[in-house]
């Protein structure tokens, strides 16, 4: 045992001098990268490519681009200009990886971090980012002061806000031949969030538990739908709502309150499985052993022992789950969700302010006071 | 003098006219105004709201159409107040339970039924005038003998919830807002197509399997847009965030001018809170030429960011450890140096994994952000959506999901590695 821990550590540390080398290697690439892009931007102008021109190199260009920063992140290594040695907490020419106290004194004795090798290295980075950001995203401090003919005319139109459709229908905008006030889509609005909330928090219930590893990781059966459930969770939750809606209304129809219930559902069951099933594998495990312990079945178990550990939590994260699916729900009419979206986007494009005015005030009206609400009553459960 | 009385009964003021008196009187009058108030408040709205759903429902399933009342608003107004009147003075009712109160006698026993009635009777003249409810305890309370207490399951058999009458209240709630929300969203064609036409999707699954490699180069670029269309709004946001988040801390900013000034910050930023990005966006678009568009994405992320942030930070900043501060101060250390030594390093790492989740968060937002015009990747998606080019769309959904997934295991592996 003696023998073998010396090999062992001697392995990790050879994995973390490689991925401290991965990364200098990935902060050269972005150093390239950004020099490549004002290359383009600036001399070369080139009309056709100059769009976002960023990755156009000459045919030698790339393995240069490779090979030239792994060079750079080579000699970093060597030189002692390397961020990642100093995230993985590596020094050059030391048997072992400081240590926390090392690293605190070190930083109170010796030099502020920006005199430090990656601490220059770390200021030339982050000011890199903020200029290639400043050029790509087009950042114009002259077009904020002074806005467009149009936003003119927007500002002038959109006070007062005209609620003049709040109740009473507007004859020209329709939705499947039916007419529909503010009022009227607003709570259809607030439905599509209480019932995607209700389906996704029915669905991921069951679900959660069997996501949650100290229910299920007794057997080779039990681990195995642990997995699987656990990583249905993880895709599903990075596929965002926007992008389910477009599947749906696809699938059911554009603009159809069903297309973004379903698409508020499906993500709602993911995001809140796994809160639930985090939510099971933090319960004290007391309880549990004692209904074990009295003979109890897996059903007894979540019944009498985990359930009323995780119920008050349960309702919170539905609470937070319900807010946010209505500030969703709100503008998933964008991407065919139904809503009362689509009256938003419906004013923005004829360009009545005024009218857009009125829906805007009224959707942050309600989204104000769900998020007042469920913050209320989030801390009262918990 | 008459014999046999203290002095200061005769010659002192009587304890009514002094001002802690009426400075009591006033204190406990409105504690117990705020009280019966927000309990009749809440009954009326629990009320009200069961009532316009059933008749929403009501409406709805006899005609097709949408309405929210049967009856005229004044029949309305008073059924609200005379069903939270009876509510109140016959059951528990759910302002009761949300103030963890119950009505007993001031003897502790169960309330007869003459009292409940007088309770009731009183009621009207006690809560509706609002002013007398200034005397403690209230004339209702005193007319018929009873108090809320505070409410205690002592000596008592525990009821399920379907025999309390805030159980049925919410379980009729439920079934009535589900069936008035399935009604007005749901239609029996949407149904059929759910169950019958998953085909129509496989366009979008077939791409991920085959992606439109011609464009691939190109959605790599907008992605990078993308990124750092998220990463210039959050590091713009955090350099306002940080200084604003000191001003909406509630521990720092004591006496009336900081009390001011940090409601003054946290209403507009829970406002500006509640305007989604996408909404930002469309306003923002307006104001920009039209050939700035991942500019006016990024103001509106910006905005965004800078509320949501501020909000994070001053939680963070309210629940600092005091100790630290004193011990700090008792050094003679001026404010500057408090600062520095003893908030600063407290607050650092939560700071940090709040601006990486929020950077997280930029990058979903920002494709989003992006298809209503406002650059980036969501920009191309919304371009093949609106062209039918269901290929192209499926391959730009693969990347954002990939890019999506990427950030949010990378930003969750550093804020674990932060806490």
């Amino acid at each position: 045992m003696a023998r073998m821990l010396p090999a062992k550590v001697e392995r990790g540390r050879f994995r973390r001098r490689l991925i401290a080398l991965f990364l200098d290697w990935m902060s050269w690439g972005y150093v390239a990268y950004g020099v490549m892009y004002f290359l383009n931007d600036y001399w070369w102008r080139i009309p056709l490519e100059r769009f976002y021109s960023t990755l156009t190199l000459p045919p030698w260009g790339w393995p240069a681009a490779v090979l030239g920063t792994l060079a750079m992140a080579v000699v970093c290594e060597l030189t002692g200009y390397s961020l990642g040695e100093r995230a993985l907490k590596l020094e050059r020419k030391r048997e072992r990886p400081l240590t926390k106290e090392e690293l605190l004194r070190g930083r109170a004795a010796g030099k502020p971090f920006w005199r430090t090798q990656w601490g220059i290295m770390a200021v030339l980075l982050l000011a890199l980012t903020v200029a290639l950001g400043w050029h790509i995203v087009k950042i114009d401090p002259e077009a904020l002061i002074h806005p467009s003919p149009r936003a003119r005319e927007m500002l002038s139109e959109i006070f007062p806000p005209d609620f003049r459709h709040f109740r009473v229908p507007d004859p020209a905008f329709e939705l499947r031949g039916l007419p529909y006030s503010i009022l009227d889509l607003m709570v259809l609005t607030i439905f599509m969030a209480l019932l995607a909330t209700v389906l996704g928090a029915a669905v991921a219930l069951p679900l959660s538990f069997l996501g949650a590893r100290n229910i299920m990781g007794f057997s080779p059966a039990g681990w195995l739908v642990y997995g699987v459930v656990r990583g249905f969770f993880n895709i599903f939750r990075s596929i965002e709502t926007m992008l389910w809606a477009v599947v749906f209304a696809i699938w059911i129809r554009w603009g159809s309150p069903l297309a973004g219930i379903m698409a508020l559902t499906v993500h709602t069951i993911a995001a809140l499985g796994k809160l639930y099933s985090e939510q099971v594998e933090g319960i004290d495990p007391g309880p549990v052993e004692a209904v074990v312990a009295a003979g109890g079945s897996r059903a007894e178990v979540i019944r009498y022992a985990v359930l009323p550990q995780v119920i008050p939590s349960f309702w919170a994260f539905t609470l937070y789950r319900w807010d946010i699916n209505v500030r969703m729900s709100t503008v998933i009419a964008l991407v065919g969700g139904g809503g009362i979206g689509d009256m938003l986007f419906y004013y923005k494009n004829e360009g009545k302010w005024a009218l857009l005015g009125a829906v805007v005030i009224t959707i942050v009206a309600v989204v104000w006071a769900m998020d007042y609400l469920s913050g209320r009553l989030r801390e009262r459960i918990t | 003098m008459p014999p046999g009385y203290p002095e200061a009964y005769l010659k002192g003021k009587p304890r009514w006219m002094s001002l802690d008196a009426v400075a009591d009187f006033f204190y406990f009058g409105f504690r117990n105004l705020r009280k019966q108030l927000s309990i009749a408040v809440l009954d009326m709205g629990a009320v009200a709201v069961l009532w316009l759903l059933m008749n929403y429902v009501i409406i709805r399933l006899s005609t097709g159409q949408i309405g929210y009342t049967l009856v005229p608003w004044w029949i309305f107004g008073v059924g609200v107040v005379e069903a939270a009147a009876l509510w109140e003075s016959f059951g528990r009712s759910f302002g009761h339970r949300v103030a963890r109160l119950e009505l007993r006698r001031t003897d502790g026993r169960e309330p007869t039924l003459k009292q409940k009635v007088l309770y009731w009777l009183l009621w009207h003249v006690s809560v509706l005038p609002l002013f007398p409810l200034l005397l403690v305890p209230s004339p209702h309370e005193r007319g018929s003998g009873l108090e809320l207490r505070p409410f205690t399951m002592e000596g008592r058999v525990p009821r399920p919830w379907w025999r309390t009458s805030t159980g049925i209240y919410v379980a009729w709630l439920m079934g009535v807002a589900l069936t008035a929300a399935i009604s007005v969203t749901v239609s029996w064609e949407d149904l059929v197509r759910l169950f019958t036409k998953a085909g129509t999707t496989a366009k979008f699954w077939r791409s991920f399997f085959s992606p439109d490699t011609s464009i691939i180069l190109k959605t790599i670029r907008e992605l990078i847009v993308t990124v750092f269309m998220a990463m210039t709004a959050t590091s713009f946001a955090v350099l306002v965030a940080v200084p604003l988040s000191f001003l909406a801390a509630r521990n720092l900013m004591r006496g009336v001018v900081g009390r001011f000034i940090y409601t003054v910050i946290r209403v507009t930023m829970s406002i500006i809170r509640s305007i989604e990005p996408v909404v930002w966006a469309i306003f923002f678009l307006v104001w920009v030429r039209v050939e700035l568009a991942p500019f006016a994405g990024v103001l509106a992320l910006f905005v965004h960011s800078v509320s949501d942030l501020t909000k994070l930070y001053a939680e963070r900043l309210e629940s600092i450890d005091p100790g630290l501060i004193e011990a700090i101060a008792a050094t003679g250390a001026n404010r500057l140096q408090i600062l520095r030594y003893a908030v600063i390093p407290q607050i650092v790492n939560p700071y940090i994994s709040f601006t990486l989740y929020r950077w997280d968060i930029n990058i979903r937002m920002a494709t989003v952000v992006g298809v209503v015009g406002g650059g980036g990747i969501g920009q191309a998606l919304f371009f093949y959506l609106t062209g039918n080019l269901w290929q192209q769309a499926g391959t730009v959904m693969l990347f954002i999901i990939a890019l999506v997934w990427g950030i949010d295991y990378l930003s969750a592996r550093l804020r674990a590695k932060l806490a």
